[in-house]
């Protein structure tokens, strides 16, 4: 290119350039001396500045994790890649580079501000993350489709735009172009956007926008339909009953029956086959309606006992806090009276009462957090019985309309066994008033056949709804399993967080008092 | 006549035939009178008589003296409509109807004393009370309901005692006059009352009957001041939560319970003495506080307003006495016996018995049992299903002579002879009479004033006393309205010396509440803000000798409270005021609420500036599943280490508790950002303080010239009292008026004068008209040149004048002072500004006679009068 990258070595993004950059960049004066002193960590930067360095490829960066802004303009990257892990990045400046596509931005998804001035970009693709993205700079490039254009209407955050000095920018219509496809827009090229302008923007292209416009709505709404039908099913799943609201079940139960389907053509089985369905149908959705009920129910429960057991431990903390809060009071003034004090054994006498007020106040608390634990215990046990109660009816009433459905279905098959067998009869005696299909009229062979194929399609059934059965009394039984865990497992941590709390704070206390009986004694 | 006869006739023989009906009420008639009026007249010994005598001779000093003042000779009955003067045929018929009603009524019931029929009024007529009632619809909307109604007629009036406690008036005057007077006796003010309150749709009646002795008097000395009642907090009875499912089980209870019993029956043995000892006191004084036994107990004759009942959303029955305008129960035992009500449709005698007061009447005027009515075919007939089938049937009975019965039976009350109630808006605003009035309560004594009346804005005063002989001032509380600083009361404690100012909104400062004991600054004292209208959301600032608290609500840095610490001041030979020489601050302490934005740790609670020992401490917001919260303490020393260099920062300058410990607040070079970010925030929060301090100096000094100025606000729509609206009106009806005049002389005619002279009426002749035209013409160049010489002959007279004082100037300038010389420069300058005026002047009448001159002809050459000499032009 026309820059000096060919007369310069390129530089390799190293520790110590890193550091260097760091250093020079970081607090100033006392500040500074302090941070040399210590070393600064990479991780604590905030913005950092790398220009003018001749930097060919953008390395060694993933340590900066809280970095905010970046600055990597007038060196000669060709690629986007290393930024992986600065995902609180803001504002990135990656102008005057020799970068030819855009890529590698796909976990900065905070970023706000980017600048590509003046480089080798053609397309403008690989942005889909960046949905907090204000201000784009893409000046200086070769994008020469406008169309590039309409994918910017996607970032709704987007106010400034540049794209001067690229090909499409040439176009006499560019200004209404964009002006019409991004009304959002503020500035165009470091210029406001009139509002004469846009309304012209606007008539001229009025047509393709409100085609553009229309289509779009299209998506969302099929957008938002599907994920209303996702949570529905979602809905139905954690009451274990999804796809029990309808003939989905039987639909299944005939899907690999081949033989049932071929005997459906026989006479009179077709009728037999309406009741069936719709009788089979009935059941599931009174499975269905229950299902939902004892989710409902099963809610409630839940909500209780968290809103509960929210509330003592609310009621608990704010014991703890006054405790707290009263044992300060007076551990201060106590304190400010052994400063106070000049006579060596009264000190040492005051201080013995300090140190039994923090073990006494370490005591209270941790008999308090007993108490808690205790109360907590039994709640959930509590809880726990009646969840378990609750699935063993729901799993109860449940098997109960699953053997319904069985009952259906044995009914039918001896219904469809006489049909078949007196079909065969009459075949054997050939007094058939209508020639069967060719698929049934295989089976009708002899009556072991007829039989076999029958019981095989029974078979078929029954083993359809025995799944459907288990998968719902197996999912319940985990999902109750894993909640009864995991509140448990949460009382521990909490439990556990908590003595770690007070033991920390005690300690504290302790050492507190032990600096001060050490520095008494120096003086 | 004949017909009225008859009729009169007629209604005689139906209330004859009624006269089983009578025969009851003879019977209840004798328990009539309350029983205690018997008991006092049988055991009048001589000595109570004495007693009665001297007490009624006391009663009546005042009424003899106040009497004069609103007799009939003084009212002034020629401005009255003729209505008031005069009876129509159908009040003559009304009267005859009453008479026979009281004749009949006084026959049956002869023990009763007779009744309040028709009084005579102003005008010496007499006229049915029920036609004195005039429902009227006050133009105020305050007046629309009756409690603010009652009390604008206990205001507006000045009570008159009755010419006799025992007996009703013989006169009942119409409301026009009563308001004119702004005086009156019961029965006008319950009169008055009630035709406000039918006018405004309630379902009132005017009550003759029986009041107790301070009722009568309107003397509310033994009454407790409304004004003084606190409000009974209404104690909200916590709903008793069920307790949930899944709530914990407190813990167990190890305290013995048969101590727990053994205490509180011990409290239980102490409170009931206490509680012993106050009746006891309270009974006491109750003892004393109890009016002397009156005499004349259940005689005294009153009237007041019955309310009933189902108009207006009236939820029951209540009395309103017109003299204070308060309401009173049915069940009241200053209400003693009822004889009759009225309203403007109707009356009705009271036939219950009055031996328990008024407690056990029923107030259903529809029981002809227990109301006896005087005109049939009211609407007022609520029970009296029977009476309901009687008049069913009579009127099947009756159907050939289609109601003659009907007509005369269902006899409607004429319409009012008064004039509707008339208030002008100044009188409305008055109230009292010459806008003040002074009420005593019991142990309190509440003054009001009209709007304006007080230069000050001062509306009403309550003054609170601490014994019944109200010399001891307790509180006084004084209420104030237009004011411009927006004081609205004002309230003094003379025990504690603590005056309390309240603000409405809209003060500069924003004040709401200011409680102080001097006006002296660095006293105790709290001042409360609104804090929506001040900048810094301030709501509180207290005050003590040493100390200020600020409390503070919605602030962008979520300050809450702020509270700094003083040493004395230190002693300077120079004198200073506080603002050159600020108290040193000792410490401030200042708290936050929490900021969401920020995670807990790191989110300040609190941080005291301890200035004097240079230390900083620092505590954080509690995270919510903790119990402890983060703590900081910063040493400010700056301190020379052993080679002279100066210590920056040593971990020992910063002593910090954690919960969470973290990696990057253990660095020194996080601390010493930390540290000097508190240090500005320090120097900021001690000029805050300061400037507080100045701000409470200004809020005093502004106070003060405040209450100086005492300026009120008035209305931009109040014509009469915004100066500058009636400046700015009076300024625009003298512009209207000079047009107007301007007007006039543009309409000028100038032929007037001459046309006079021929006989009027006649066509002019040609010769004649121009004759006209030529005299007015002269006349009017007469008048020009008249002018022009008279402007001439005074400048020629002002100039040699000052060629005159020139001459005599030059001759004697030597011997002039320098008072002459200024005397005699100021004078020339004027009359060479009046010289040159004068010379203007005549340039212009100059300039414009000519013009003048041919505008004139022109006008005559058009006048229609002079048309003939058109006609030679034409």
């Amino acid at each position: 290119m026309n820059r000096l990258c060919d007369s310069m070595e390129p530089k390799v993004m190293d520790d110590d350039m890193l550091k260097l950059a760091v250093g020079e960049q970081g607090p100033q004066e006392e500040a500074g001396q302090l941070a040399k002193q210590e070393g600064i960590l990479f991780k604590d930067v905030l913005s950092l500045q790398l220009d003018f360095r001749n930097i060919l490829r953008i390395d060694n960066l993933w340590q900066f994790e809280n970095l905010r802004k970046l600055q990597l303009d007038n060196n000669i990257i060709e690629k986007i890649e290393g930024l992986e892990n600065l995902t609180h990045l803001v504002w990135l400046d990656l102008s005057f580079n020799n970068i030819e596509t855009i890529e590698g931005l796909d976990t900065l998804v905070n970023l706000e501000d980017l600048s590509l001035f003046n480089n080798r970009i053609s397309k403008i693709d690989s942005l889909d993350a960046l949905v907090k993205l204000q201000v784009l700079s893409l000046g200086n490039n070769q994008i020469d489709n406008m169309m590039n254009i309409v994918y910017l209407r996607r970032f709704q955050c987007l106010r400034t735009l540049s794209l001067s000095g690229n090909p499409i920018s040439e176009a006499e219509d560019y200004k209404m172009f964009i002006c019409a496809y991004l009304p959002d827009l503020v500035y165009l090229d470091f210029r406001r956007i009139d509002d004469h302008t846009k309304e012209l923007a606007e008539a001229k292209h009025q047509y393709s926008i409100d085609e553009l416009k229309h289509r779009e709505n299209l998506m969302q709404v099929r957008l938002q339909d599907e994920r209303a039908r996702q949570e529905e099913l979602e809905k139905h799943k954690t009451a274990f009953v999804e796809h029990l609201n309808g003939s989905f079940l039987f639909d299944s139960m005939y899907a690999e029956d081949s033989e049932g389907n071929k005997l459906s053509y026989l006479p009179g089985v077709s009728e037999l086959l309406e009741a069936y369905k719709d009788k089979f149908v009935i059941i599931c959705m009174n499975i269905f309606e229950y299902g939902l009920k004892q989710q409902e129910k099963r809610k409630i429960e839940l909500d209780t006992f968290s809103e509960c057991v929210h509330e003592a431990i609310q009621e608990n903390q704010e014991q703890g806090k006054r405790k707290i809060a009263q044992f300060e009071e007076k551990h201060l003034s106590s304190l400010s009276a052994i400063r106070e004090e000049s006579e060596l054994p009264n000190i040492e006498k005051m201080i013995l009462e300090c140190s039994a007020d923090v073990s006494e106040l370490f005591n209270e608390l941790m008999m308090l957090e007993m108490q808690l634990v205790e109360q907590l215990e039994e709640t959930i046990n509590m809880f726990e019985r009646n969840i378990v109660d609750m699935v063993g009816l729901f799993i109860e009433n449940v098997q109960s309309l699953m053997a319904q459905c069985r009952d259906l279905e044995n009914h039918h098959h001896e219904k469809l066994l006489e049909i078949s067998i007196s079909t065969l009869e009459k075949i054997v005696k050939g007094d058939l008033d209508e020639d069967l299909p060719d698929a049934p009229a295989s089976l009708f062979v002899d009556k072991d056949t007829i039989v076999n194929a029958v019981g095989a399609s029974h078979d078929i059934h029954l083993l359809k709804i025995d799944n459907r059965e288990d998968e719902l009394v197996t999912r319940i039984n985990s999902w109750c399993t894993r909640l009864v865990d995991k509140i448990h497992k949460d009382e521990i941590m909490r439990n556990r967080k908590r003595v770690k709390e007070i033991n920390q704070y005690i300690d504290h206390m302790q050492s507190e008092l032990d600096n001060l009986e050490y520095s008494d004694i120096l003086d | 006549m004949e017909v009225l006869r008859e009729k009169v006739e007629e209604e005689e023989e139906a209330e004859r035939e009624e006269a089983a009906k009578r025969a009851e009420w003879a019977r209840t008639e004798k328990m009539m009178r309350p029983v205690e009026v018997r008991k006092e007249e049988t055991t009048l010994t001589q000595e109570m008589l004495r007693d009665l005598e001297k007490k009624l001779s006391e009663i009546q000093i005042p009424i003899s003296a106040e009497l004069p003042a609103f007799t009939k000779d003084t009212i002034d009955i020629s401005k009255l409509p003729v209505s008031y003067k005069t009876n129509t045929p159908k009040e003559e018929h009304l009267l005859q109807v009453a008479d026979n009603f009281s004749r009949q009524y006084s026959h049956l019931c002869p023990d009763r004393v007779p009744l309040f029929l028709h009084p005579l009024n102003e005008c010496e007529v007499p006229k049915f009370v029920s036609t004195t009632l005039r429902p009227t619809l006050m133009p105020y909307p305050e007046l629309y309901n009756w409690d603010s109604c009652a009390q604008f007629v206990s205001d507006f009036l000045t009570m008159v005692p009755l010419p006799d406690p025992l007996k009703p008036p013989s006169h009942l005057y119409s409301s026009t006059t009563v308001l004119n007077y702004q005086k009156g006796n019961c029965f006008d003010f319950s009169t008055m009352l009630c035709s406000m309150l039918i006018g405004s749709g309630y379902d009132a009646y005017c009550v003759n009957g029986y009041g107790s002795l301070d009722l009568c008097h309107m003397d509310l000395t033994r009454e407790v001041c409304p004004l003084t009642v606190k409000p009974k907090e209404t104690v909200q009875k916590e709903e008793k939560v069920l307790p949930k499912k899944y709530t914990i089980r407190p813990p167990r209870d190890l305290c013995s319970r048969f101590e727990q019993e053994q205490e509180v029956k011990k409290q239980q043995e102490i409170r009931a003495q206490e509680k012993k000892q106050l009746r006891e006191e309270e009974e006491r004084l109750m003892e004393a506080e109890k009016a002397k036994p009156d005499a004349l107990h259940g005689l005294r004759v009153h009237s007041w307003v019955l309310v009933l009942s189902g108009k207006r959303e009236v939820p029951e029955n209540f009395f309103i006495d017109a003299f204070t305008g308060h309401s009173y129960s049915t069940q009241d035992e200053r209400f003693l016996g009822i004889e009759s009500l009225w309203n403007h449709k109707n009356y009705w005698i009271n036939m219950q018995d009055c031996w328990n007061c008024c407690k056990d009447l029923i107030f259903d005027l529809g029981d002809p049992v227990r109301w006896e009515y005087m005109l049939l075919g009211t609407d007022k007939s609520q029970l009296s299903l029977t009476e309901d089938d009687d008049s069913g049937i009579n009127d099947e009975d009756d159907v050939e002579n289609l109601g003659k019965e009907d007509e005369d039976k269902s006899f409607d009350m004429p319409h009012s002879w008064v004039e509707q109630i008339e208030i002008s808006p100044e009188a409305f605003e008055t109230r009292c009479p010459n806008g003040k009035k002074v009420i005593q309560y019991k142990r309190a004594k509440l003054e009001k004033w009209a709007p304006y009346l007080n230069s000050n804005g001062l509306v009403s005063r309550l003054t609170t006393y601490e014994d019944l002989e109200c010399t001891n001032i307790l509180e006084i509380k004084e209420w104030y309205q237009n004011r411009e600083d927006m004081l609205e009361l004002k309230h003094i404690n003379k025990t504690t010396d603590l005056k309390i100012d309240y603000f409405k909104p809209g003060h500069p400062q924003a004040l709401r509440v200011h409680s102080y004991k001097s006006m002296q600054p660095e006293m105790d004292r709290v001042i409360e803000f609104y804090e929506t209208a001040r900048v810094d959301g301030l709501i509180k600032r207290e005050e003590t000798a040493r100390t200020m608290t600020e409390y503070y609500q919605g602030r962008p840095d979520f300050l809450s409270y702020r509270h700094a610490n003083f040493r004395p001041r230190v002693k300077k030979l120079a004198l200073s005021s506080a603002e050159s020489n600020p108290r040193p601050i000792v410490k401030i302490t200042e708290q936050f609420f929490r900021n969401p934005a920020k995670p807990a740790e790191e989110d300040v609670a609190e941080r005291v500036f301890l200035l004097a020992e240079e230390r900083i401490q620092l505590r954080y917001h509690c995270r919510d599943d903790h119990i402890t919260a983060s703590k900081r303490e910063f040493l400010r020393r700056t301190e020379v280490d052993s080679k002279g260099n100066k210590i920056i920062m040593t971990p020992d300058m910063c002593i910090s508790f954690e919960v969470e410990p973290m990696e990057h607040t253990k660095k020194l070079l996080y601390q010493y950002e930390a540290m000097m970010h508190l240090k500005r925030e320090e120097k900021l929060s001690r000029h805050q303080v300061w400037e507080s301090e100045l701000e409470v100096l200004e809020i005093l000094k502004l106070r003060e010239e405040e209450e100086a100025a005492h300026t009120l606000t008035i209305s931009i729509y109040d014509t009469k009292r915004n100066e500058k609206s009636k400046e700015y009106r009076e300024a625009m009806e003298r512009v209207m008026h000079e047009e107007h005049l301007r007007q006039v002389e543009t309409q000028l005619d100038y032929l007037a004068p001459f046309l006079a002279q021929l006989p009027p009426g006649e066509k002019l002749t040609r010769w004649q008209a121009v004759r006209l035209k030529d005299e007015c013409l002269s006349d009017f160049k007469q008048r020009l040149i008249n002018k022009a010489n008279l402007i001439q002959a005074r400048f020629e007279k002002e100039t040699q004048e000052l060629q005159k004082k020139q001459q005599w100037y030059q001759e004697n300038q030597v011997t002039l002072t320098p008072e002459d010389e200024d005397l005699y420069l100021s004078y020339c300058s004027q009359a060479m500004f009046r010289i040159r005026i004068l010379e203007q002047r005549l340039n212009r009448h100059k300039e414009l006679a000519p013009l003048k001159y041919l505008a004139l002809e022109e006008k005559l050459y058009k006048d229609p009068r002079l048309g003939e000499l058109q006609k030679i032009f034409a």
